[in-house]
């Protein structure tokens, strides 16, 4: 039933996907694979940002720190790969990687020790980490292989006819493989059963020999590294690496909520968050298209946030009360 | 030679009808990524105000958030998806967007990138000389001191490209001044709260220092000086209504603004126009000197007085138009309106 109630929810994000699909094209008629190929590549960033604060939180945690993350690693990477050759991208990516998973690791860790709770410690080390990007690079530089910034350029050539390849862009691939690469493995690990039991009930994990210490740190490695794919997608996207952090913390927490996933933990999944990122950027591009006044966009987007939240809570209720 | 002009006159003649048949209207899209700073804000409704006066410009499409060179390059391609002619951006990073510019340049859209250069080749820039700002104010101060003592410098944000020129700017005239050192050097974010906050906590301090230079967040550093009872040192900000206003009616205060006018962005707008018309300029690149007026000498102080303008929000540069670029009025501007608004 719960299974039920969990995929109805992605359903419904899917279904309200596909209805701003046909609004936009509505819109703009010359709406075109291109575009569809732009949306996935500004995505693509705020959907690494939501697959690590989902992970955390789905473990009863949640990550401050996760925009100032990707803006370290961003930096990090666009430093390392700033003037170097093409092939000193094959050891900055991983090095980037691991870096991203020691910073969430440090978050954990931390948490564990101390007994701090989860939003004091990543708010601290939000501004360590803010503070560490300046250190690396103090104004917006470094560089990209250019190999690497074209993996999420345009499409890949797939044995399919081109109506279809040509709405399949490569940061969608990117996307896809490099959350499924980590994602799917955990889920059916013990790992991750142990994740959404912590999330659930953490006295209840510990009295049933679950191992609390060690996932929390996990879950908070593996939000790291969904965080570094981030802050890469930032410096392939952009060519370099700016130490400001973006708009992610807030982009991230919303779009966890609006995927179903339950602020408490314990509940929810990585596809539903994913698909809110997508709903959030449409709509943000039709806003634009509509040219709109840009302050009453941003009241605009929050409505729809709220609306839809809301939206959930009244059907989780109903199918409680049934 | 006779034939040459005849024929430059014709072909000018085609482009000119040409763009007569295209006049119906331009769309024009806006891309700025820091909301709520006067600067900002001023630049915002130059374009709009350039946009309505020219009576070219149907539409207006302004991307307006606060964001990274990412999120630029998402507003950007939603830009070029809309089909505007022509795109006047505030550039997040100098390079960082190219990839958006490159796109939409390709699709025969004007780029026109305002107040920050960028390093594609394909876009014009229309810009203030930051580094020059920071040379200009920095070393009237140092002067001021008697090219001896220590400065608080106040500069903008961490990381941003203005801030690195303008830092640049302000070495340069360090390095001028060996006797001169930095007694404490902080970031305001260009944001008032902060940036008096910081002044405050120095003043706190009770190290004694020289003088102050600022990157814009300048008339809360002399509401601090006032209110703290501390003493009156040379202050350098920029053309903000409010701190102009101080320099004229502050007892005791020394200080000079370097203009920085946010009207750029109308004069971006005109730049579009003209270039959409037809009409190419000479250079890829548009830089505007900056001015310096300070209420030490009776010419400045004229200067002073003859820009200050109480009307304005303090946080509003005063120089609300540019001469030459921007043809609509200070009401046009104070209203903010744009077309079919």
């Amino acid at each position: 039933m719960m299974l039920l109630r969990r995929n109805g929810w992605v359903a419904s994000l899917a279904l309200v996907f596909a209805t701003l699909a046909v609004v936009t094209k509505l819109i703009q008629p010359a709406y075109h694979a291109d575009d569809f190929a732009s949306l996935a590549g500004a995505a693509l960033p705020y959907a690494f940002a939501v697959a690590a604060q989902a992970v955390v939180v789905i473990g009863g945690g949640i990550d401050l720190s996760v925009a100032a993350t990707m803006a370290l690693t961003s930096v990090t990477a666009a430093r390392l790969m700033g003037g170097t050759g093409e092939e000193a991208a094959l050891w900055v990516v991983p090095f980037v990687l691991l870096l991203g998973a020691g910073l969430g690791a440090l978050n954990g860790i931390l948490i564990v020790l101390t007994r701090v709770p989860d939003i004091v410690v990543t708010l601290a080390t939000l501004f360590m980490f803010q503070g560490a990007a300046l250190l690396v690079l103090p104004a917006p530089g470094g560089g990209a292989a250019e190999w690497l910034k074209g993996l999420i350029v345009g499409t890949v050539a797939l044995p399919l006819p081109e109506a279809i390849t040509q709405w399949i862009p490569k940061a969608l691939i990117v996307l896809v493989v490099s959350l499924c690469v980590v994602w799917i493995p955990l889920r059916r690990s013990r790992l991750g059963l142990s994740i959404y039991a912590v999330g659930s009930s953490e006295l209840a994990a510990f009295r049933s020999g679950g191992g609390v210490v060690r996932t929390k740190v996990l879950a908070y490695a593996i939000g790291g590294l969904f965080a570094a794919m981030g802050g890469l997608s930032l410096t392939l996207a952009t060519g370099i690496g700016a130490p400001i952090p973006g708009p992610y913390l807030m982009a991230s927490v919303a779009a966890v909520v609006l995927g179903g996933v339950v602020l408490g933990g314990g509940r929810g999944g990585l596809l539903g968050p994913i698909i809110a990122v997508f709903i959030l950027r449409l709509v943000r591009t039709d806003l634009a298209l509509l040219s709109l006044d840009p302050n009453v966009t941003t009241i605009i987007e929050g409505t729809i946030m709220v609306v839809v939240v809301m939206l959930g809570a009244w059907m989780a209720m109903r199918g409680a009360r049934r | 030679m006779k034939l040459k002009s005849a024929l430059s006159l014709a072909v000018a003649g085609l482009l000119a009808s040409s763009a007569m048949a295209a006049a119906e209207g331009y769309k024009i899209g806006v891309s700025n990524t820091v909301q709520g700073n006067g600067w900002r804000e001023e630049m915002v409704c130059a374009m709009k105000a350039e946009a309505l006066a020219s009576g070219k410009v149907e539409s207006l499409n302004i991307a307006h958030r606060n964001t990274d060179a990412a999120g630029q390059l998402e507003d950007i391609r939603n830009l070029i998806q809309a089909g505007v002619d022509a795109i006047v951006v505030n550039p997040a990073d100098p390079s960082g967007i190219n990839a958006a510019l490159k796109e939409a340049t390709d699709k025969g859209i004007v780029v026109i990138a305002v107040d920050q250069g960028v390093t594609e080749p394909s876009a014009y820039v229309i810009s203030n000389n930051q580094e020059e700002y920071a040379y200009l104010g920095a070393k009237w101060l140092f002067e001021q001191i008697g090219g001896k003592g220590s400065v608080v410098y106040m500069r903008g944000a961490a990381g941003a490209s203005a801030d690195s020129d303008r830092d640049a700017g302000f070495k340069r005239a360090l390095a001028e001044f060996p006797d001169v050192t930095v007694a404490q050097e902080t970031f305001t974010g260009w944001q008032q709260d902060q940036g008096k906050q910081q002044i405050l906590d120095y003043i706190a301090t009770g190290i004694p220092f020289d003088g102050v230079w600022t990157s814009g967040i300048d008339n809360v550093i002399v509401d601090a000086l006032v209110e703290s009872g501390a003493p009156m040192v040379p202050v350098v900000g920029a053309d903000n209504a409010g701190f102009v206003g101080q320099l004229i009616n502050v007892e005791g205060l020394t200080g000079a603004a370097v203009t920085n006018p946010g009207s750029i962005g109308g004069a971006g707008v005109a730049l579009a126009i003209q270039i959409l018309d037809g009409a190419k300029p000479d250079a890829q690149t548009v830089l505007v000197d900056p001015a310096l007026w300070t209420n030490a000498t009776p010419e400045g102080k004229a200067q002073l007085e003859a820009a200050a303008d109480p009307s304005l929000s303090p946080e509003w540069p005063v120089s609300i138009s540019i001469e030459g670029w921007t043809s609509y009025t200070k009401e046009q501007i104070i209203a903010c309106k744009g077309p079919g608004e």
